[in-house]
């Protein structure tokens, strides 16, 4: 308690006291007679009562969100309700054999289930009416309780009168039941991966999760980090692993806009870069190492390599039919099809040099220079990066460019290197999985889809509103939504252009969503569906890296009415008559028998696969399934008490996974599955399905193509560099408080993770804005409000605006308060389609309206409360 | 919120009491001097109870700050190590001394020697008090209150307040013995602008403390550790008005009034002026004085994380 | 038994992530406003134009560490020595604890404590703060902020042995002087660390109202 407190009560005492917040979180603090065991901290009395319901039962719990590191959660069960959880202790911690330790947010998973705002049973909008009623309602409207089956009765009438008047094409997204009435339309394009996803598989043969495996990173004498915050975007262990790298001599340089949480403990060197210009960056990398090359004197290219493993890179690996020009060298160097100087105006012009980057990327070129010797002399070294800066409009080829400089560097195929995208599930840890699951034994497959129409994410809600969207080069093909089902995805709250979203979703005829809490999706949908968490269902089975294999079943009964989606696809299927009631699936329990009764491990040999589980039919009975009983490692019944089976490793076993070794040994023999069989830069393919896709024209080497929204866009003059009406840049980095979009609404994540608006004091101060200030945030597409985090670790002019808050949108104030990325992002359709979230552009002032309470304040999003 | 007003009503009303208690037994020892033990216990006796009672509502408050308040009984378990325990004790101490003394002076119970011992005990008692609660906030984790400024103005709001209070008090008190014992009048009279001059000078002089120590407590604060520069700071920006008001009241109360006061009570006929002189300055003084208390609060930067 | 129970930090694996405060506030059920393990990101620095290049901005020792405290246990616990209703106590353990039944919520030992480890339940009215997960330790398991940490920073165990083996610092930015209070804490700096009372940065977070 501070002077603060004291003051500020004094002088502005507001409404919302901390009492009435406090009874709020009351109702899920897990005071009253579910209050967690510990007796010290409460009196004697409370102490004895709460002795008496504690005694549980330790479940292993699914941490479900869509993170890297989906860890062991282990829940308390008492009476049928969570109290407490734990992590990982299935086995003793080491570095070799480490606990998959869960995060900020897997430790608050029980505040998301049982929390006072999960959703409890169907609801629709008071004011709705069939075809929508006032439609501009929707996201202000009150919600009523209704049954399920008026709900449903609703859901298939609406449904089967939009399909008559309008057709399947007027359904956005859907299920297997909407799949077998006739279809629905879906959007489309790469949202994590940017434009990873097409580059990838065409420029290195596979979607680029490639590197080494953990215990050979330690080997490594040089780890470049690009664009990548492990420990945020991937928890649990994959930054302990890097850390165990540090301790055996690796250094870290990190490239990225922000000093972020993995550098802090890693990193040597902090090498501060404009988002969406690292391509420049990379280029002049290139031209560096090709000018000051000298294979006698002063070796920096693994010509090798780059000879036997690549196309593209000069004119001799070109393939048939290719512009001679479109070398990656002759790009480059700025050079001609004579091997001279290109003049001004030629599509190699000018020569990539670090100075020319500089300008672009705001690195020193003394520091690109010798950046590009150290990564060349260093031996050896892993060149890694993350999806965050190919999320960038327009940057196609940032991946090409990557491989380039690999390829070059000789990262590629080595015991200590590795490059690739280092996120998600294999952070840090990259090669084939030591444990798998065997398969869940249906033979049921959904129906497919009739409607092949699919919308690009940047068009979407333009399509809803505007009625027409690109469908191929040349090409605008009309559209009629009138019906948006938020099914498996929170796509309101994902997607770019969410100002336009929030229109769109107000002119359809009907909305509809299932979902836990009142997220946005629901919040602007006439009907929502309450449905159960993975805490409620079984046959969760996942890998969470390639060193586990995670089982959870359920963890409690269903609460309240919630029901699983494969019900109400089911309940939606009857009513739309097209279920066959003949058709059986497997249990979800049997499917899990299935998958653990067929799952392997590899034996110490690192070759052989062995079964995991031991099975009696005692087992049989006991889990209530049929099988075979079989011998394992591990009898099953321990397996699914512990939740867990991890491989241990240690020092010089025969785990060890090094990417493209065999491919570098031998690309005749093992060529990666590019068009060529080799890494292209030069890619044909890559050119021509993005040519075809619509939007863009790109040449098939790692050209430069500055970004919509990007760098230069912030200037209205680049040449005197005069800055424009939307002068800083703006990402949006993956925060602890949220996994994507989930538990945002966690009030102790609110509490510890305040999504603060991140700025650098030389901007803050030019605008007068002080550390903890409210600000007003303006994109082209409307304007935000959020208390400001005034720091030296983002670079100037760059700004930050973490990734997934639900919007809270102030129809007086003409803001939204809670800071949601999407709604400040403008949808733009560029090469891929993919989404380019870290390349728009905002002016930011200090904002004179009513100030902002802090996020672990706001009341809890309760439809109907309860008397 | 109701904590920090509590703990403001407490401090100040406790400490009003005790330099009350002084003020009327250095009062009493001159009067006797003067004029008998019958002049001095009619010039005292009635505002003695007063400090009682407000001393009592002083106590009151103070349950206030408590979040536990049933438990406050236990309290002074710990007088071996902490301050606040001997705080307690002290005040408990005094409340209790100071009580008995005016019971057997209100009903003239016991020879009078034996009263004025208990007397000049609870006054002992009063000053370890206040010194006790000075005490509580000396912490190396508080740089604002851990410096001789906080006894200082502790004892200066106790005799600064208990003499204006006392002061006012007189007034009252003469218009009832006016009534009720004419003959006594014109002596009390006197004795009554000859300690009103008395106070008046004693307020003067407690304001140049003030003036003084104020300045001098800024600048260590102002050149001392980054908590301190921050509740110099606060004192100079957002608590800058209140600091000002805190000044001026104080001048205008003792200064202005108290010099009016001083000038008035030296000559009889006046006494309708005195009155307003010395209600004037009391009222002043005790916002004054508020105020200084909620800047002592609200400047607070610990040492803490 | 233990002489001085103790935590062990190492602020060069901190990354700021708060899993360790999260696991405490789930195990208690602390609400919202009540956080017995804090993590604090300290740091500073500054942007300078690059001599070669004055158009380009480059950062001067900019610098950030995280570190995670929660009540220090003192050696010198002045929140002992200044309850007044004597329910804070050390026991032979070295562990202080606070008898919520003897707590009259006073809130004195809040201004003592120069670590903010003693926390107010307004709800209940008295002082609560880390216990040392005294009842999971009865049971032979680990504090569990210390099994939580994703990157093995915390640890504990008895105060001479973590010194032998990690040294002596027990002080830094942004944690006050160790003289006030002999905190049981054994830290390894993060490169960047800088000793109590001389730093020059802040701690980096929102001002909240």
């Amino acid at each position: 308690m501070s002077n603060k407190d004291f003051l500020t009560k004094t002088l502005t005492e507001t409404a919302l006291t901390r009492r009435s917040f406090l009874k709020w979180s009351a109702a899920l603090g897990g005071t009253a007679a579910l209050a967690g065991g510990i007796s010290y901290g409460l009196k004697a009395a409370e102490a004895a009562a709460e002795k008496a319901a504690t005694e549980g039962k330790w479940v292993p719990a699914a941490c479900w969100g869509n993170c890297g590191g989906r860890c062991l959660n282990v829940a308390y069960v008492v009476d049928g309700v969570v109290t407490r959880q734990k992590t990982d202790d299935t086995h003793p911690d080491s570095p070799d054999y480490p606990q998959q330790r869960g995060c900020s947010r897997g430790r608050s998973q029980r505040m998301r289930v049982f929390g006072a705002d999960r959703l409890k049973y169907p609801m629709k909008r008071a004011h709705w009416e069939p075809g929508g009623g006032d439609k501009s309602l929707r996201g202000k409207d009150e919600w009523v309780r209704i049954s399920w089956d008026e709900a449903l009765d609703i859901v298939a009438s609406e449904f089967k009168r939009i399909i008559e008047k309008y057709g399947p094409e007027s359904i956005l997204w859907g299920t297997d039941a909407i799949a077998a009435a006739g279809g629905y339309v879906n959007a489309w394009g790469s949202s994590s991966s940017g434009t990873w996803a097409y580059t990838g598989p065409r420029v290195i043969g596979d979607y680029g999760n490639s590197g080494n495996d953990r215990l050979d990173m330690r080997k490594s004498k040089l780890i470049v980090m690009w664009s990548t915050d492990p420990i945020i975007s991937s928890g649990g262990n994959p930054c302990y692993n890097y850390l165990q790298a540090k301790k055996a001599g690796a250094k870290f340089i990190f490239i990225d806009p922000w000093y972020n949480n993995s550098a802090q403990v890693l990193a040597d060197e902090w090498i501060p870069i404009r988002p969406g210009t690292d391509t420049a960056m990379l280029l002049a990398i290139g031209y560096v190492l090709i000018t000051e090359d000298d294979p006698a004197k002063n070796p920096l290219i693994d010509w090798d390599f780059v000879n036997r493993c690549t196309i593209g890179f000069d004119a001799s690996t070109l393939p048939e039919g290719a512009d001679p020009e479109d070398t990656y060298k002759d790009y480059v160097l700025g050079l001609d099809v004579n091997g001279k100087p290109a003049a001004e105006g030629h599509k190699n012009f000018p020569p990539k040099t670090p100075e020319w980057a500089s300008e672009i990327c705001g690195v020193p070129p003394e520091k690109i220079r010798s950046f590009a010797l150290e990564i060349a002399q260093t031996k050896p070294v892993a060149f890694m990066e993350s999806d965050a800066s190919a999320r960038v409009n327009s940057a196609q080829t940032i991946g090409q460019a990557f491989v380039a400089i690999a390829s070059m560097i000789g990262s590629i195929g080595v015991s200590g290197g590795g490059t690739g995208r280092t996120r998600h599930g294999t952070a840090g840890n990259i090669g084939p999985n030591l444990i798998r699951a065997g398969s869940a034994g249906t033979t049921i497959e959904g129906p497919d889809n009739p409607v092949s129409l699919s919308i690009n994410n940047n068009e979407l809600w333009d399509a809803v509103l505007n009625g027409e969207y690109t469908s191929s080069v040349g090409e605008r093909t009309k559209i009629n939504i009138q019906l948006i089902y938020h099914t498996k995805g929170s796509h309101l709250q994902t997607k770019v252009g969410q100002a336009k979203g929030i229109q769109a979703m107000r002119k359809v005829e009907f909305a509809l969503c299932q979902d836990f809490h009142l997220t946005t999706g629901a919040r602007y949908s006439d009907v929502i569906l309450p449905v159960t968490t993975r805490w409620e269902r079984d046959n969760y089975i996942t890998n969470p890296n390639r060193d586990a294999l995670f089982w959870m079943d359920r963890v409690i009964d269903p609460m309240f009415e919630c029901k699983d989606d494969s019900w109400i696809d089911r309940e939606i299927g009857l009513r739309l008559g097209v279920y066959d009631p003949t058709v059986q699936e497997i249990s979800d329990k049997q499917q899990a028998f299935n998958k653990i009764a067929g799952a392997t491990v590899l034996a110490e040999d690192g070759v052989t696969k062995e079964a995991l589980v031991t099975i009696t039919k005692e087992d049989l009975d006991a889990l209530g399934v049929t099988g075979e009983p079989q011998t394992g490692r591990i009898p099953i019944m321990e397996f699914k008490a512990k939740g867990s089976y991890q491989v241990p490793r240690k020092e010089g076993d025969n785990y060890t996974s090094i990417a493209h070794k065999e491919f570098r040994e031998d690309p005749e023999a093992n060529p990666v599955e590019t068009e060529s069989g080799k890494m292209e830069l030069h890619c044909r393919k890559l050119a021509e399905d993005i040519y075809n896709l619509g939007w863009s024209k790109i040449r098939p080497i790692p050209e430069y193509i500055p970004a919509e929204r990007g760098y230069e866009a912030t200037f209205s003059d680049w040449k005197n560099k005069v800055k424009g009406e939307y002068p800083l840049q703006m990402f949006n980095k993956h925060y602890w408080r949220r996994s994507h979009t989930e538990f945002d609404n966690v009030l102790q994540l609110r509490e510890a993770f305040p999504q603060e608006f991140i700025m650098n004091p030389i901007d803050a101060d030019a605008r007068g804005i002080k550390n903890g200030d409210t600000v007003k945030i303006t994109s082209s597409e409307g304007s935000s409000i959020r208390h400001v985090l005034v720091t030296e670790r983002i670079m100037p002019g760059v700004t930050i605006l973490p990734h997934g808050a639900w919007t809270e949108y102030d129809e007086e104030l003409g803001v939204d308060k809670a800071g949601s990325d999407n709604y400040l992002e403008a949808g733009v359709p560029s090469v891929e389609g993919h989404s380019g979230y870290n390349s728009q552009m905002v002016q930011v002032e200090k904002w004179e309206g009513p100030r902002l309470l802090p996020d672990s304040q706001w009341p809890q999003r309760i439809p109907i409360k309860e008397v | 919120m109701l904590r920090e007003f509590a703990l403001i009503t407490f401090t100040i009303l406790a400490q009003m009491s005790v330099g009350a208690f002084l003020v009327l037994g250095v009062v009493n020892f001159f009067v006797v001097r003067k004029a008998g033990q019958v002049e001095a216990d009619r010039m005292v006796d009635r505002s003695l109870v007063a400090i009682i009672v407000v001393l009592g509502l002083g106590m009151l408050a103070s349950l206030f700050h408590l979040g536990s308040p049933l438990s406050a009984p236990s309290a002074i378990s710990n007088f071996t190590t902490s301050w606040l325990s001997r705080e307690i004790l002290f005040g408990v101490a005094f409340g209790v001394l100071s009580t008995l003394f005016v019971v057997l002076q209100w009903f003239k119970i016991g020879p009078v020697v034996l009263r004025n011992v208990i007397a000049l005990l609870a006054s002992l008692v009063g000053i370890v008090f206040i010194y006790a609660m000075s005490k509580i906030y000396m912490l190396p984790t508080q740089p604002a209150w851990n410096t001789l400024a906080t006894p200082v103005s502790f004892f200066t709001t106790a005799l600064l307040l208990g003499s204006l209070a006392m002061g006012a008090a007189f007034i009252p008190n003469y218009a009832y013995l006016k009534r009720k014992n004419p003959d006594c009048a014109e002596l009390q009279c006197d004795l009554m602008r000859s300690m009103l001059r008395w106070i008046a000078f004693t307020a003067v002089v407690l304001l140049g403390v003030e003036f003084v120590v104020t300045p001098v407590y800024l600048v260590s604060l102002a050149s001392g550790s980054p908590q301190a520069v921050e509740s110099a700071r606060l004192m100079a920006g957002e608590l800058g008005l209140p600091f000002l008001l805190r000044m001026i009241l104080a001048f205008a109360g003792a200064g202005v009034f108290g010099f009016f006061l001083y000038q008035n009570a030296q000559s009889a006929g006046r006494e309708k002026v005195l009155g307003y002189m010395v209600y004037a300055a009391f009222v002043l003084v005790l916002a004054a004085e508020v105020f200084g208390r909620f800047l002592f609060y609200s400047s607070q930067v610990a040492v803490t994380l | 038994m233990a002489k001085q129970l103790a935590f062990y930090f190492d602020s060069s694996a901190c990354t700021g992530c708060k899993a360790c405060a999260i696991a405490c506030k789930d195990r208690s059920s602390l609400p919202v406003g009540i956080n017995w393990r804090k993590v604090y990101d300290y740091g500073g620095g500054g942007w300078i134009p690059s001599p070669a290049h004055p158009e380009i901005m480059l950062p001067n020792n900019v610098f950030v560490y995280s570190t995670s405290t929660s009540c220090m246990h003192c050696e010198k616990p002045r929140c002992v020595e200044a309850c007044p209703a004597k329910a804070i106590t050390k026991r032979d353990d070295g562990v202080v604890l606070i008898n919520s039944d003897l707590c009259i919520g006073c809130r004195y030992c809040e201004w003592v404590c120069p670590y903010g480890a003693p926390q107010f339940n307004e709800e209940k009215g008295y002082m609560t703060k880390c216990d040392f997960c005294q009842e999971l330790q009865e049971k032979g398991l680990n504090p569990v902020c210390v099994d939580a940490c994703p990157m093995r920073a915390l640890g504990f165990g008895e105060l001479d042995e973590l010194r032998q083996k990690y040294g002596n610092v027990n002080a830094i930015e942004p944690l006050p002087s160790a003289d006030i209070t002999n905190p049981s804490i054994v830290i390894t700096p993060h490169k960047n660390s800088q000793p109590s009372g001389q730093g020059t940065g802040r701690i980096i977070k929102l001002t909240e109202v």
